[in-house]
């Protein structure tokens, strides 16, 4: 399973977040955005157009109408001729990951207790941001809680360790960041970038965000993980149940709540990807004990 | 089933240990997060039930626990002795056949197939299998002519008890005792007295050796009579602690008990051990008028009883010697249960340890 090859706050230099048989199932996938293909690149993201930037892409003999300034001078003194240096244009579509690290994200079954959500929250974001990096597109993390964090959006390997890096040090806590707090992010989403909200959607503010999102024309796409325990409610005898967030507390016998509460959980659940799907939110899910890689076949398969 | 000491009942009251360890962890709460908590609805608690978790262990908790109390109160099972009819046979005679168990009359009594040495005492033995065998069981002693070595009484048992003789038994030649050969050994001034020694001397027709007191005493001499007054001198007392029985006057330091009264119970004599020997002192002066049975006929007889004591018969003619009934009857032996007890509470402590730290158990005391 994906939870045994990696460990939370490790400090190696670099944390492997993706088991080994999710990284190999990675390469059956695509980040398929609807609004950027056909708009400038071919196949995927990656741009044909060669130019100024940063990832270079070939020398070519200089022709009239180049600006000197792209002229290699140096490989000029050691060859005395003019070779233009260029660079590979960067991909118009940014993948966005909006992770969410509320309080509720800590929450793991007790059966397995070393695997959060929060743990499977950032190895799906390290997915997404693997599977950018394959077809060349630039990728981008805000986490959503407590301490709200903005990486933004780098294309390459050394971007996709620093990312690695931010998402190995995350831990869950808080509660979502309010409107005025997010407002900042929002201007730094392009037009056609992807957003992957990864959340429990438990919080009505996270579903509003996705709709707001959305709406703004952003691709947005959900991705929601429940643990084991929210889908089966396996409780039996006296439990103190208690809400990680708001610090709320209810008494009660496992046996005796478990068919109110998988019916009105099930109607919450209902709602929620009614509420998804008017927003034209393609959504995905992993329950906790679902090999980790399930609600990206869903999207990106 | 009898219980010796009822009060280790109270013991069961440790029913309520693991009844409560089992029970409360029905009632306690488990801390647990659930961040879905909105759409849990608070329910009123259902109708309490005592309800027991791991009930194969309760059982065999509870169980362990009677058992320790039973063992606490000591059972004891009555009537599970042996009720067939014994034939038990005194060694020297050939067990032959005989109705029920065939025991020796021997120590621990064992079957007439084993080898057996010698017996014991052989009414102590039937006194004790009397007492070892639960009543109405029949008994049947099968003992030789001539039995050695028992009590001069005839056993009182609380059970008839078939008496069988046969040939055979001890033959025991009757101790004829040796008529003492008396040595006198006098003061001058006690010469007086020897008349009456030489007349005890051929009363028994054994010379009497008189000699004074600074003679020594030969060795193979038993029997001394001291006619001097004071206390022994040590050659005597050493020769006295050798075996020897003295004779001494009235005048010499008492000691001993009384062993010798006249027809009213006065005493006559008293004696006292020496080393091996024996020191016998006349309490009154050995003339007519102190001591009249000095003019006895039986004098002779009575001294020579005395000096030298004939030994007690040890040997009775079996036919009479049949025991009596009559006798106490004892107690109806029982058998104590607690060893097999300790064993089932062992057996069941392992059972309750496996069933305790069994690997699919939860985490739980």
């Amino acid at each position: 399973m994906w939870s045994s090859g990696w460990s939370r706050g490790c400090a190696a230099p670099v944390v492997e977040l993706i088991p080994a048989d999710v990284r190999h199932r990675l390469r059956d996938l695509t980040l398929a955005t609807r609004r950027a293909i056909g708009d400038r690149g071919l196949g995927a993201h990656r741009s044909a157009s060669r130019g100024a930037g940063l990832e270079f892409a070939q020398y070519r003999p200089y022709e009239r109408g180049d600006e000197p300034r792209q002229i290699d001078w140096k490989l000029y003194g050691r060859s005395d001729r003019f070779f233009v240096r260029e660079a590979e244009r960067e991909s118009p579509v940014a993948a966005w990951v909006l992770l969410d690290t509320s309080g509720s994200m800590g929450q793991a079954d007790a059966a397995r207790p070393d695997r959060s959500r929060l743990d499977a929250g950032r190895a799906l974001a390290a997915c997404i941001v693997e599977l950018a990096l394959m077809q060349g597109d630039r990728f981008a993390l805000v986490t959503l809680g407590e301490a709200m964090r903005v990486v933004p959006p780098h294309g390459g390997a050394r971007a996709r360790d620093r990312l690695r890096l931010e998402l190995a040090g995350l831990s869950a806590g808080g509660v979502l960041p309010d409107e005025r707090a997010l407002a900042p992010v929002w201007g730094r989403i392009g037009q056609r970038d992807l957003v992957v909200v990864v959340s429990d959607f438990f919080d009505a503010g996270t579903l509003d965000l996705a709709v707001r999102l959305s709406a703004a024309g952003r691709e947005v796409l959900a991705i929601q993980i429940l643990t084991v325990e929210e889908r089966n409610f396996p409780f039996d005898g006296g439990y103190r149940f208690r809400d990680p967030e708001t610090g709320e507390e209810l008494l009660g016998d496992g046996a005796a709540l478990r068919a109110e509460f998988v019916a009105r959980f099930g109607a919450a659940q209902v709602a929620l990807h009614a509420g998804l799907d008017a927003a034209g939110i393609r959504r995905g899910e992993l329950v906790l004990d679902q090999p980790l890689d399930t609600p990206l076949r869903t999207l990106f398969g | 089933m009898m219980l010796a000491a009822p009060l280790g009942l109270v013991a069961l009251l440790g029913w309520a240990v693991p009844l409560a360890v089992h029970l409360a962890r029905r009632t306690e709460t488990r801390p647990t997060d659930f961040a879905a908590l909105k759409w849990l609805r608070q329910k009123p608690r259902p109708r309490h039930r005592p309800r027991f978790d791991e009930r194969p262990l309760l059982a065999v908790r509870l169980v362990l626990i009677a058992l320790i109390a039973l063992w606490l109160a000591r059972p004891m099972l009555p009537g599970s002795a042996d009720r067939s009819p014994v034939t038990a046979f005194a060694p020297g005679t050939v067990p032959g056949t005989g109705e029920g168990r065939r025991l020796w009359l021997a120590p621990g009594f064992p079957p007439v197939e084993q080898a057996v040495a010698g017996g014991g005492p052989v009414d102590s033995l039937i006194r004790q299998l009397d007492a070892d065998l639960p009543a109405g069981v029949a008994l049947t002693v099968v003992v030789p002519e001539r039995l050695a070595g028992v009590d001069a009484e005839r056993p009182k048992l609380s059970r008839a008890v078939t008496w069988r003789v046969v040939p055979g038994g001890p033959v025991v030649r009757p101790a004829m005792a040796a008529v003492p050969e008396l040595v006198v050994r006098y003061a001058p001034e006690r010469a007086g007295q020897l008349r009456w020694w030489r007349a005890v001397g051929a009363a028994w027709g054994r010379p009497v050796a008189v000699a004074g007191t600074e003679v020594p005493v030969p060795a193979g001499a038993r029997h001394l009579v001291w006619l001097a007054g004071g206390p022994l001198p040590a050659a005597v007392r050493d020769w006295v602690a050798g075996g020897g029985t003295v004779l001494v006057p009235v005048d010499s330091p008492a000691n001993g008990a009384v062993v010798w009264r006249d027809a009213l119970g006065a005493p006559l004599a008293e004696a006292a051990k020496l080393g091996r020997g024996r020191i016998v002192r006349l309490t009154r002066d050995l003339t007519p008028a102190a001591m009249p049975e000095l003019l006895e006929a039986d004098f002779p007889a009575e001294l020579r009883a005395v000096l030298a004591p004939l030994p007690a018969p040890s040997v009775v003619m079996a036919r009479d010697y049949a025991p009596l009934t009559g006798g106490p009857a004892s107690d109806e032996p029982v058998r104590d249960l607690r060893l097999p007890l300790a064993l089932g509470i062992a057996l069941l402590w392992l059972i309750e340890r496996w069933l305790a730290t069994a690997r699919s158990r939860g985490v739980s005391p």
